[in-house]
């Protein structure tokens, strides 16, 4: 019998809750899935199986202390009730030992919410056929995977959240023997044969670009289109390292110049953290609700900062319900002008960039960003595709990429849902545009 | 068996009748996680994770279904849910595998340790808040951070064609961190750079004292830093740390000799690899000075262990020797599609995910030169320590990787130090210029537990040792934008 998430949430926060002593108060975080996996290459199955998993975080509060439990749960009520109490109780024999918090941020909010969004999802036995053979003739490679997403929180204060998702995403890549390749995905809640086969005929036209002979760029500026796709890369640097108010106030944020009035990005560039796409929910792990729309960075300027409640008390300012680790969740990029149909030719003579690789700070505090092009990017001359380019590196500041140098933002913008599958499936994803940049330094 | 994972093996067998093998792959997590900041209390985490997956095989195939339900009922499921994947696959299963690929091994394992007991943590507080206060050696140091982990891992293996494996690893890492700000310039020193301080063992690792003198150090080296110039540019010889040479050899050793990236599994997501499968035992991959291997018998290095997690015992091997690539990293599942040999390195990030190739203990081997001869045997050149910034490309080619911390060698003497110092090169001819090898008084050994690869995705425990190396004619550079 198949866990029913839901009820085995509210069952082990309610134990939880009304386990709490007088004086003491908790917020509960609980991530759940059911997910069918298959890892293929060449449009072969690689390993295939299904994983599911639920676990509980518990923040635990009781006069100046302060102490976070982490536990995975089995699914079944009675075993869950057991490993939830015993948690609390080893939880009251270390607090006394630690020392007071001097940033203790107890939540106050109590709202709730429940999102649910049913999916039409395949039906197991016939994953490898309904995924695998309409790709017949492409050296296919990547992985789909599939199920029941959960998150919940709740907190003494009395908040009670639910998010509920049921999505499928297939993660591929499609090679040639001259070792190019053409990178794509197709996902969504409700599956469709046809959407999928019309998105694999367009990887098979777009591999049409890359058989033709490798253009070898020496280092140097040069104007590039970077697609939506490699976008997301370099939104990566909005958290690491990022728009965390913490970070900007002890250092490690890459954005401190930019805060001081010493730098800015451009005009033409603005973003907000905007729960309306719809992606993943608002609710942190305390229970506490962000703004649906935040916006962070307006016509090149910082307007807002992520700031968590711990980070609010520190420092007497107010929280916007970021989680302790001040990520920037649901990146939305404000739309430019520039119709994506025109963007070759806007590009001119230049790189077309449709993905980055393994990028990373070569200078946190000039804001400098390292990393490679990646699959399908090609040489454009005069507004027409040449070839692709030999594998380039990069490493340009975001204050030139998306400051001085950013001479376009494109008018459509493209959901990126979250692929990352570290620990959990993750939920969530970013709106994004294209965008041209004058002068890209390539190095290597 | 300690947690009676054979009577779990029976159920699911029961369930699963079809499958001609089945095994289980258990896997039990306890962590703690200490940190303190700017000398208060920042964070004190305890951790429990717990779960199994059942594997079974049909006809070659294998498939796999993870659950942390326990019980019989729970296993069971999870295997009928392994056996529909697995007959799903039929006629497209990227290999035929018998069961030379889990051998029925036996195998105990566990983490020699010198202290078994644990330390209060109102004892191990006291600990990082003095070596925040360590670490603030001046009004210029704006930030402070101590981290302590310790933890536990126990694996146990069991599979109808008799494995029986048991491995406990007990491990600990920590952090020290320390950041300078003067006018606009920040700087940012570290213990070895990020999670680089995790090893094997008990709590014989909080050695309190020599990490307060470290982070006295550090906290100094951050200050110093301040007054720095940035790094200059253009080619010199460059010599590195242990801490540093952890990466180097982890991104452009490691990574590309993996076996399922030569042979196309990643290339969707980590990436490939320059190496074919027809370089093994004739390519030069650096000078006769290069010697590496795969042993997963250091004792304390973080990626020791007995078995891997499909049960192939595990072994030292070279992979490179004199400069020669001799042998992959790769599992009795790769080596059995690709035809190459390999090593024991078939492991799994916990229960939840399917074991793949992975790195385990990737060490250089000690050379013959002293540090003082290396530095006085350099005219122009820079030793770098401590990384802080690691970019590769997806065939593990072109990389440019940052340190925290360099020094100026000149006329045969290490000078000036000098901030935000970065290099960039191309695998192959970065280790062909490797021109001196530290000898064992320069070796030292770190690992990490944050290794990330795989579709879904995966990080593990990797350990890397080195001695101190030069290399001739690298391209260095500063920071700024």
């Amino acid at each position: 019998m198949k866990v029913d998430f839901k009820a085995h949430f509210e069952g082990v926060a309610t134990l939880a809750l009304a386990e709490l002593l007088p004086g003491e108060r908790a917020a509960i975080g609980y991530a759940a899935e059911r997910t069918y996996f298959m890892r293929f290459n060449n449009g072969l199955v690689r390993q295939s199986g299904t994983v599911e998993q639920s676990d509980l975080s518990i923040k635990l509060w009781k006069g100046a202390k302060t102490y976070s439990v982490q536990v995975a749960l089995s699914g079944n009520l009675e075993v869950d009730e057991r490993r939830v109490a015993g948690a609390i109780s080893d939880a009251r024999a270390v607090m006394p030992l630690l020392p007071d918090d001097p940033f203790q941020a107890i939540p106050e909010s109590a709202e709730s919410s429940d999102a649910r969004y049913a999916g039409s999802l395949l039906p197991e036995a016939e994953i490898p056929a309904r995924v695998l053979e309409p790709a017949k003739g492409l050296d296919f490679t990547g992985i789909f995977s599939q199920g029941q997403m959960c998150r919940a929180a709740a907190n003494s204060a009395g908040a009670r959240h639910w998010f509920q998702t049921e999505t499928f995403l297939v993660d591929y890549s499609a090679w040639l023997a001259n070792g190019r390749a053409v990178k794509s995905s197709y996902a969504g809640r409700d599956w469709s044969d046809a959407e999928y086969a019309s998105r694999l005929q367009a990887t098979r036209q777009s591999l049409g670009n890359l058989d033709k002979p490798e253009k070898v760029l020496d280092p140097g500026k040069y104007r590039a289109f970077i697609s939506a796709d490699a976008l997301n890369e370099v939104v990566t640097f909005f958290s690491w390292n990022g728009f965390g108010e913490r970070g900007i106030r002890q250092g490690e944020s890459a954005y401190i110049a930019m805060r001081e009035g010493r730098e800015s990005l451009s005009p033409h560039f603005s973003f907000s953290q905007d729960f309306s796409i719809g992606v993943q929910p608002a609710f942190n792990e305390e229970g506490e609700l962000s703004p649906e729309c935040l916006p962070i960075v307006t016509k090149g300027k910082i307007e807002n900062t992520i700031v968590s409640s711990r980070t609010a008390k520190q420092y007497g300012i107010t929280s916007n319900g970021a989680s302790d680790g001040e990520d920037v969740r649901s990146v939305s990029i404000v739309a430019g002008e520039l119709a994506e149909a025109d963007a070759l030719k806007a590009l001119g003579t230049g790189v077309y960039i449709s993905n980055f690789h393994y990028l990373n700070w070569s200078d946190v505090q000039a804001a400098r960003v390292t990393g490679m092009t990646r699959f399908s990017c090609l040489w454009v001359e005069n507004g027409s595709i040449v070839g692709p380019i030999k594998d380039m590196r990069w490493d340009e500041s975001l204050y030139n990429m998306l400051g001085a140098k950013l001479e376009a933002v494109t008018r459509e913008r493209h959901l990126l849902v979250e692929s990352m599958t570290y620990d959990h499936r993750q939920v969530g994803g970013n709106l994004l545009p294209g965008i041209l940049v004058d002068g890209l330094s390539f190095t290597l | 068996m300690r947690n009676d994972l054979r009577r779990l093996l029976d159920a699911a067998t029961t369930a699963a009748r079809e499958a001609t093998w089945l095994g289980l792959r258990r896997r039990r997590t306890t962590a703690l996680y200490y940190v303190a900041r700017d000398g208060a209390f920042e964070q004190a985490i305890s951790g429990f994770d717990d779960g199994v997956m059942v594997e079974v095989m049909v006809d070659g195939r294998f498939a796999y279904g993870a659950t942390p339900d326990m019980s019989p009922e729970g296993v069971s499921r999870a295997a009928l849910s392994a056996l529909t994947a697995a007959k799903a696959a039929a006629g497209r299963s990227i290999h035929s595998f018998d069961l030379s690929v889990r051998p029925p091994a036996t195998a105990r394992y566990e983490t020699s340790r010198t202290r078994k007991t644990s330390r209060a943590p109102d004892d191990v507080f006291a600990f990082l808040l003095n070596a925040c206060g360590a670490l603030k050696v001046s009004d210029e140091i704006i930030q402070t951070t101590a981290l302590v982990e310790v933890g536990q891992y126990d694996y146990e293996i069991v599979s109808t064609n008799g494995a029986d494996i048991e491995q406990t690893i007990h491990y600990m890492g920590s952090s020290l961190q320390a950041v300078a700000r003067r006018g606009d310039v920040v700087q940012l020193r570290t213990a070895n750079g990020p999670r680089g301080l995790t090893r094997q063992g008990g709590w014989e690792l909080l050695d309190t004292d020599a990490m307060i003198a470290d982070a006295r150090r550090i906290g100094l080296e951050a200050v110093e830093l301040l007054g720095a110039d940035t790094c200059p540019s253009g080619r010199r010889t460059l010599v590195l740390m242990p801490d540093q040479m952890m990466l180097q050899i982890h991104e452009s050793v490691g990574h590309p000799l993996e076996l399922d990236r030569i042979l196309g599994d990643e290339r969707n997501y980590a990436g490939g690899s320059f190496v074919k499968a027809a370089d093994f035992g004739t390519f030069q991959y650096g000078s006769k000075l290069m010697n590496i291997s795969y042993d997963p018998t250091v004792a304390g290095e973080l990626a020791s262990y007995g078995a891997d997690e499909i049960g192939n015992l595990a072994k030292k091997e070279l992979l490179i020797k004199d400069g020669i690539l001799v042998r992959g990293l790769g599992s009795l599942e790769s080596q059995a599609r690709s035809g190459l040999k390999g090593v024991a390195n078939q492991r799994a990030t916990s229960w939840n995910r399917p074991p793949i190739d992975r790195m385990a203990n990737l060490n250089l081997e000690p050379g013959t030169t002293s540090f003082d001869a290396m530095i006085g045997s350099i005219e122009k050149g820079i030793l770098m320590s401590s990384n802080r910034s690691w970019s590769i490309d997806d065939y593990r080619n072109k990389f440019q990787f940052g340190c925290e911390y360099g020094r100026l060698i000149e006329h045969g003497k290490l000078t000036k130090t000098v901030r935000d110092p970065n290099y960039r090169g191309i695998s192959r001819t970065f280790w062909r210029n490797l021109s001196a090898v530290g000898d064992r008084s320069t070796f030292a050994a770190f690992g990490t537990p944050n290794c990330g690869k795989g579709e879904p995705n995966q990080v593990i425990f990797v350990g890397h040792a080195s001695p101190v190396c030069a290399f001739d004619d690298v391209e260095v550079f500063g920071g700024g934008k």
